[in-house]
């Protein structure tokens, strides 16, 4: 009898949301919804781009810093913490699968104009020497671990490590002109390294770049594949710093907030 | 007037300021405000000077865009490096220019002879001579200083030159041969590649969000277009009521539609980065690490030839009312001929006496009274010299340490014999400002 009231409640409150999901709303209409995400877009690129300026910076920056050691241990590090933070609250809220996505268009966007302006037009730096990362791949298989198993601990884990090695697949694609050598002050050097040397940076000499300097734990010689791993695992612990600021910086505040109004 | 008129009008006029008023254009570039004693005790410039190019008759330098000019000079690694600045062991240094971002660009750089893109290992009391070849690259007017930073420490600046760069209607480029003979031009090397594979990239992205968050559906929720036609701001009241590992399908949130959606364009990118591997693996096949290039830069006359001479400081006086500097030191002269005193430099300043030529570019040059004047003779000890300096030019370049917490004077005293070798000693002295009251 107990199981049947169960389970006709379950029903009522099944079709009770069923009902709420295609319910036409006076007021808040599809108007609100582009004013949320184009409006969320700035704060969420800008939160972004800052996270990464602050943990990753230079080795973002400049295509002198992107080697194959640091590169791949702190960029993707620094990015999955706001994506990891907008998938917790887009899921929860919408159950949406984009805020990885959501997190690497709108950081793309703003990050490219203000290198475009600042360090383009105002500085005059060619832009093939501070061009910034995308994290738009890397967010879209993500966003789609999240999606396939609807488990936090699982995208933790298997996305944010497959966003590390994503992240670093797109960003090779780019870096690869820059890697060639080239016979310059004679030295063989790469097309990045001329480029660090060639446009001034007065107040950043060289000896504070810090790229692969080689260690005798030379693993091989497969320093790259080192730090990729340990980047993916890196990641995880970013992911879940995301997921700290998603749900008690975000998400916890609004809902003490609901309650007290 | 209340407080959201008083907001209202100081935001007017702060709007107004931002519009109407100009900033004057910056062209230090902090050295003055770092402390006297330490600019003075740390490196020494000689011999500094900007060759190529157009002099024009107010000194300063004009040339065009892709034209060079050559900044020469002599840095000298100073004994009496603080002991507060890299511990007192300065161990690797980076000789460069400090001026206003890329507005000229480094081609050629040595070090003691040797070419020296990277940095360097560095020891106290040693020479270096830079030759620094550059080329003209952004229109406009700019001040470029010699610059040795040390790690651990900072950056200090030689004397600095104006240079106008003159746009050439032909355009700028910037040629580089890589090791495969191809020769590209580094102004927008690659840019296609890193814009074509960025911008892709984000279509990618915003398909996925519009597909999420955009297009029109029909009244049993179903989407009228290829994008999912969902909502967003009014599903937490679904969201909230279900568990946060249920993807909402069963309610009607999401649908399997949604499912194939994401796979396919988990396919699309997988394509896309598979093209864009194979695109750089094929048309990239050589590929290194970025170098570090570090050395030793060889010994040269400098620091091996025997000094010209050695000096005993003796006073350093400062009067801050006429801002006249008065140094006393007492000279032996260890040559085997006459040697003369041929100038002073401490910082970005060149004190030159009279009848005497120095590099140094004309703001940063001044003149000293010496007495006695005259050579100094072969074997002659313990004699005299004074040295009476216009102190403006040191308040001007905050080069006077009145108000710093060591009170000292330091530079390097340039000889010169009969060939015309030159030779530099460094001095240090506590300086005694006669203040008043």
């Amino acid at each position: 009898m107990a199981s049947d009231t169960e389970t006709l409640e379950a029903d009522a409150q099944f079709e009770r949301l069923k009902a709420l999901v295609n319910k036409e709303y006076k007021y808040i209409d599809r108007k609100w919804d582009a004013v949320f995400w184009i409006s969320a877009a700035f704060i969420v690129g800008a939160a972004a781009d800052i996270t990464m300026l602050l943990f990753a910076g230079d080795w973002d920056f400049w295509t002198d810093w992107k080697d194959r050691v640091w590169w791949p241990i702190l960029t993707p590090f620094s990015l999955v913490i706001i994506g990891s933070a907008l998938q917790y609250i887009q899921w929860l809220a919408w159950r949406f699968p984009t805020g990885m996505t959501y997190t690497a268009i709108c950081m793309w966007f703003l990050s490219t104009l203000g290198r475009w302006l600042q360090w383009g037009n105002f500085v005059w730096y060619p832009l093939n020497f501070v061009w910034g990362t995308t994290m738009v791949p890397a967010g879209i298989f993500a966003d789609w671990v999240l999606m396939k198993t609807k488990s936090f601990v699982l995208t933790g884990l298997l996305g944010s490590a497959v966003f590390a090695f994503t992240w670093w697949v797109s960003n090779y694609v780019m870096i690869a002109p820059y890697l060639q050598p080239a016979e310059w002050m004679d030295r063989i050097l790469t097309v990045s390294d001329i480029q660090g040397i060639a446009y001034i940076r007065s107040q950043t000499p060289e000896y504070l770049r810090i790229v692969e300097h080689g260690t005798l734990r030379s693993f091989l010689g497969e320093t790259q594949y080192v730090s990729i791993v340990f980047g993916m695992t890196v990641a995880i612990a970013g992911y879940w710093i995301g997921q700290f600021i998603g749900r008690m910086l975000a998400i916890w505040p609004i809902g003490r907030f609901m309650k007290k109004w | 007037m209340t407080m959201k008129k008083r907001l209202a009008v100081a935001l007017f006029f702060g709007l107004v300021s931002t519009l109407v008023f100009t900033a004057s254009p910056a062209s230090a570039h902090g050295e003055k405000s770092q402390e006297a004693f330490l600019r003075m005790r740390s490196i020494g410039f000689t011999d500094v000077s900007f060759t190529g190019g157009q002099t024009l008759q107010n000194g300063e330098i004009q040339l065009n865009q892709g034209e060079f000019i050559v900044l020469k000079g002599v840095a000298k690694l100073m004994d009496t490096w603080p002991d507060t600045l890299a511990a007192g062991a300065p161990r690797i240094g980076y000789i460069n220019i400090a001026t206003q971002g890329p507005c000229v660009e480094m081609v050629a750089r040595t070090v003691n002879g040797v070419s020296t893109p990277g940095r360097i290992e560095i020891a106290k009391g040693r020479y270096y001579a830079f030759e620094m070849k550059l080329m003209g690259r952004r229109p406009g007017r700019w001040h470029i200083h010699p610059s040795f930073a040390v790690k651990g420490a900072g950056t200090v600046l030689g004397p600095g030159q104006w240079v106008n760069v003159k746009r050439t209607s032909s355009g700028f480029t910037s040629p580089v041969t890589l090791y495969n003979g191809k020769t590209i031009n580094m102004e927008n090397y690659g840019l296609s590649v890193v814009w074509g594979f960025q911008v892709v990239g984000f279509i990618l992205g915003m398909i996925w969000i519009l597909y999420w968050t955009a297009g029109k559906r029909n009244p049993d929720g179903s989407p009228k277009s290829w994008m999912g036609g969902k909502r967003t701001v009014t599903n937490p009241a679904v969201t909230l009521s279900i568990p946060l590992n249920d993807d909402g399908v069963a309610v009607g949130l999401n649908s399997k539609r949604d499912h194939r959606a994401v796979n396919m364009m988990l396919v699309a990118t997988t394509i896309f980065l598979l093209v864009g591997w194979i695109y750089q693996a094929s048309a990239y096949p050589v590929k290194i690490p970025q170098q570090v290039v570090q050395f030793e830069p060889p010994k040269t006359d400098l620091d091996t030839a025997a000094p010209l001479a050695s000096v005993n400081p003796l006073v350093a006086d400062y009067e801050p009312d006429s801002r006249a500097l008065t140094i006393e030191v007492a000279v032996d002269n260890l040559s085997d001929g006459p040697i003369e005193f041929a100038e002073f430099t401490t910082s970005t300043l060149t004190f030159v006496p009279p009848g005497g030529t120095a590099t140094a570019p004309g703001y940063y040059q001044k003149p000293v009274q010496v007495s006695p004047s005259g050579p100094i003779q072969a074997g002659e000890k313990n004699h005299k010299i004074t040295m009476k300096i216009d102190g403006n030019a040191l308040v001007e370049e905050h080069l006077v340490p009145t108000s710093e917490s060591q009170l000292t004077m330091a530079g390097l005293m340039v000889f010169k014999d009969s060939t015309g070798r030159k030779s530099s000693v460094e001095i240090e002295e506590p300086l005694r400002p006669h203040f008043k009251g």
